[in-house]
């Protein structure tokens, strides 16, 4: 019997950007969960609870990402998912950085828009795989 | 000083039974609701139950210490106002505490009117942060990271655009009919980033004055005209019919005849875009001596209060309609335009009745007519006079 496919949840406001990351990560065999705003992103990740989530932040608004990304981590159940955020704001204000030790923004990965799909695809699998890893074990 | 009516509530942290007593009586006199606690674990406790506007707190405490209470104040709520009391100020400590989310700090000892100085500032910038915060998003983007915001606007369709290629590169063997679809939908990527910067040139040559420095005599009659020819058809199609109620004699006004037709261009098919099948635009216009009044109104769905305000900012699109297609500067540019020509733009709307956009333009006199204008008034002056001379008329 092949496992269950991975769920993966994607939270963008665009939904071009969403249909393309989304159709390449489909045809490598993960489940994509679509929603367009945190609000929604937050209630399915609720619902569904996915294995990883990619985050937007500029939606409609311009911190809206890094909100959902806190209440995500305040949600017991969501605490420990991966969250990578994909976001073109580094790119834009090279001059907005966030200093790591900045607890507010506990994501896992950062990606600048537009994402080398390869390289998403490969932490994908490798973040995936330890957390099996770290369940696997006793 | 505030507007709010409930007082507001400030906690005090410190193990030094005399300063959390000295801090109570201080600040319950000028009217706050004081919470005081002797150790970190019960502070942060009150903090979370309590959502004070202010924390006051003790960095030198047994069990958890100041800093420590500090950074998880913060964390909870970036909003709460922290002062800390040190007993050891030295500019390290100060700095640490003002990296960890701190807004000031007081050293020991203070007097009543230091401290009262110092809560009252802390909370003046809570509620100017807290009013900045309410101010819509979206302008604040506007005045502060305009350029971001800009940049933002430009980069989401490229971002889409290359994310599609990337995937037609990767998945060169997906089904025919998905390929076809992510082409066509880069391809209204592409289009929308024209039509971006295509209206922030003519933005930016509005306010360059490029598009409208000339100062000629415009009529629109034939400006708006020509215009509702031109959507006549596509309109129709769309279920909305055109209606002009010009004056016959036409109506001059003082402009850029660039300028014009693009103002009007851009309130027209606003009105068309944003109406309702079967729905009706008309312009019509009033002159008086020194104005030409258009008024540009449809029968669509309306813009709901709350938006009017901004509706005129760059980018700002009404949420409930981003569906329609649109590059969020038309209006900036009707705004901008009106205002180089010293005009004015107003407007009035009902949700689900329709919008009326009102330009006022500098109506346009003839020089020669003023001259002529003021010959007939003198000789009708003089034949006043002369009939007053004459009373019977000889």
């Amino acid at each position: 019997m092949t496992p269950p496919k991975k769920k993966i949840l994607m939270v963008d406001d665009d939904p071009d950007y969403v249909e393309a990351v989304s159709s390449f990560l489909e045809a490598n065999g993960y489940v994509v969960l679509k929603a367009h705003d945190g609000r929604d992103g937050l209630k399915l990740a609720k619902m569904e609870h996915p294995d990883l989530i990619l985050m937007d932040v500029m939606m409609k608004e311009r911190t809206e990402g890094f909100f959902t990304v806190q209440q995500m981590r305040r949600t017991a159940e969501l605490e420990a998912t991966p969250i990578f955020v994909l976001s073109s704001l580094y790119s834009q204000a090279p001059d907005f950085r966030i200093p790591p030790e900045a607890g507010w923004l506990a994501h896992d990965e950062f990606f600048s828009k537009p994402v080398n799909l390869m390289e998403l695809l490969e932490k994908i699998r490798n973040c995936l795989a330890e957390r099996a890893h770290e369940e696997a074990r006793p | 000083m505030t507007d709010q009516t409930e007082p507001q509530t400030i906690v005090v942290i410190d193990d030094d039974r005399a300063i959390r007593l000295s801090c109570q009586k201080i600040l319950s006199k000028s009217g706050f609701n004081v919470e005081t606690f002797d150790n970190g674990a019960h502070g942060l406790e009150a903090v979370a139950r309590l959502k004070p506007a202010l924390a006051v707190v003790d960095l030198k405490m047994p069990g958890i210490s100041g800093t420590e209470v500090i950074s998880r104040i913060h964390e909870s709520d970036p909003g709460i106002v922290i002062i800390v009391i040190t007993g050891y100020a030295t500019i390290d400590t100060a700095v640490g505490a003002m990296k960890l989310g701190a807004y000031d700090f007081l050293p020991k000892p203070f007097s009543p009117e230091e401290l009262r100085l110092i809560v009252n500032r802390g909370l003046e910038r809570r509620r100017l942060a807290l009013e900045s915060h309410r101010t819509e998003m979206e302008r604040e983007i506007l005045k502060h990271r305009f350029i971001t915001f800009v940049s933002h606007q430009l980069q989401t369709p490229l971002v889409a655009i290359h994310q599609y290629l990337d995937v037609l590169n990767h998945l060169g063997d997906a089904d025919a009919a998905k390929r076809r679809e992510w082409i066509d939908r880069s391809l209204k990527r592409t289009e929308q980033l024209q039509a971006i910067i295509k209206d922030w040139l003519t933005l930016a040559k509005v306010e360059g004055g490029l598009y409208s420095r000339q100062r000629a005599k415009v009529d629109l009659r034939e400006t708006i005209t020509a215009i509702i020819d031109t959507y006549e058809d596509s309109a129709a199609a769309e279920g909305v019919t055109l209606e002009d109620r010009l004056p016959e004699d036409g109506c001059p006004v003082v402009g850029d005849p660039n300028c014009l037709s693009v103002l009007f261009d851009n309130l027209i098919v606003n009105a068309i875009k944003y109406n309702k099948p079967n729905g009706k635009v008309t312009v019509s216009a009033d002159r008086t001596a020194d104005e030409v009044v258009v008024s540009v109104s449809d029968t669509g769905v309306g813009i709901p209060e709350k938006y009017r305000k901004m509706l005129f900012n760059e980018f700002f699109r009404i949420e409930e309609l981003k569906k329609t297609t649109g590059t969020g500067l038309g209006l900036a540019i009707c705004k901008r335009i009106v205002s180089e020509l010293g005009g004015r733009i107003s407007l009035e709307s009902e949700v689900n009745v329709g919008s009326t956009f009102r330009v006022q333009l500098l109506a346009w006199r003839d020089p020669v007519n003023v001259e002529q204008e003021e010959e007939r008034q003198k000789d009708a002056i003089s034949n006043d006079t002369a009939q007053e001379e004459n009373p019977d008329g000889r």
